[in-house]
């Protein structure tokens, strides 16, 4: 069964917590176990909280499951500045950005839409054990 | 006639820096303040008066006036703004708690963390939002209510020498405040060369070492280093944003025309 939502925020600060509320929702919702939720929001709290990825006031994020996958899509980004960190290195970025959406959620890649860039990551979704 | 902003300012930082002319230092902190009253704005929703992060932010503007290379040819304003609100974000962080929070999501914050652990010993897995719920006897949306409080709480208190305690102890009740500060290994390499990296702590290095490099879980660390997996979330976001913190100011103190 495929489950979809999309939430579109001003690309500010304080809507980092709506967006993190509207995840833990989801999760709620699917009965994903709480690493996999935390996983989920570091990846995209990483991404909005760098106003380098901006383009213009607003962005979407949508997620989608599909089976045993979570689909997440964030933008419009800014292309540019999303693949110069996509690309470095550990040497120049700390924590690098590829680094860190790889341990989050696996998959990652940045598509174009319309022109402009979104990233797409695909997590698998661990299996939960009924409770008793 | 009209001198230019940055023709005046650079007038003024040649004099103060060159012959010690305080006054120019005066009216340059004056003519800022407008800059660190605009940047303090944006994190004034976090629960404190404006006018107390104005006073955190001129702390960095000043910083930023007596560091500043008057021959490097970058203008004060761009080598000013990563100053000012790096020291506004640290004065967060130094706080404790960045936004207030209800006592009662405080406390199922931490019953939360407990169980947490508990409940990953009895499943040996991660547990859902719902087994949360019922096992704190709370709906769903209380619980992640009170799990995005934790967000809010910079645990920068807990890692400091112990009876330094406040409110933060109650988040991580399974840390004791009295232990002995464990030795953390961290790879060498890593630790000394990595940008950002030398503003963490051991333990901050090595929790960050051990999620990004050598792949274990927030579970796995947190049995490892012997806290909680809530605090574990916590400090990999807090020193995720310290390197990025420290990386920025790094780069307008290398890179001014940047």
């Amino acid at each position: 069964m495929r489950e979809a939502i999309t939430l579109t925020v001003p690309f500010e600060r304080p809507y980092q917590g709506v967006v993190r509320l509207v995840l833990g929702g989801l999760a709620a919702r699917l009965d994903l176990p709480y690493e996999t939720l935390e996983d989920l929001q570091l990846a995209v709290e990483t991404i909005l909280g760098n106003d380098a990825y901006a383009v213009g006031h607003e962005v979407s994020v949508e997620v989608q499951v599909d089976g045993s996958i979570l689909a997440v899509a964030v933008g419009p980004l800014e292309p540019g500045a999303l693949e110069h960190d996509l690309e470095a290195s550990d040497d120049v970025q700390g924590v690098a950005l590829g680094r860190l959406l790889a341990a989050t959620m696996g998959e990652h890649e940045l598509e174009a839409r319309d022109g402009q860039g979104w990233l797409r990551m695909r997590k698998p979704i661990p299996a939960g054990e009924p409770t008793a | 006639m009209n001198v230019p902003p940055e023709k005046n300012d650079r007038e003024l930082l040649r004099r103060y820096h060159h012959q010690g002319d305080v006054e120019a230092r005066q009216r340059l902190i004056e003519q800022y303040l407008p800059l660190v009253r605009s940047l303090a704005r944006r994190y004034s929703y976090r629960g404190e008066q404006l006018e107390d992060l104005v006073q955190v932010g001129c702390i960095g503007l000043i910083k930023a006036i007596d560091r500043f290379d008057v021959d490097r040819g970058v203008e004060l304003t761009t080598y000013a703004t990563p100053n000012i609100i790096g020291e506004i974000k640290r004065h967060f962080r130094d706080k404790g708690w960045a936004v207030r929070v209800p006592r009662g999501l405080q406390e199922l914050n931490v019953r939360l963390s407990r169980l947490m652990e508990e409940l990953t010993v009895q499943y040996e897995r991660s547990p859902t939002i719902a087994e949360l719920a019922k096992a704190a006897d709370v709906e769903e949306e209380e619980v992640l209510e009170a799990l995005e409080t934790g967000q809010a709480y910079a645990t920068l208190s807990l890692s400091a020498p112990s009876g330094g305690g406040d409110d933060g102890d109650d988040l991580d009740p399974l840390e004791s405040l009295g232990e002995i500060e464990k030795e953390y290994e961290v790879s060498e390499d890593r630790a000394l060369l990595a940008p950002g990296w030398k503003v963490l702590d051991d333990r901050e290095r090595r929790i960050l070492e051990l999620r990004f490099f050598e792949g274990l879980t927030q579970s796995q660390i947190a049995q490892q280093v012997g806290i909680s997996q809530m605090h574990v979330s916590r400090l990999i976001r807090r020193s995720l944003e310290k390197i990025r913190e420290e990386i920025a100011v790094d780069a307008s103190d290398l890179h001014p025309n940047a």
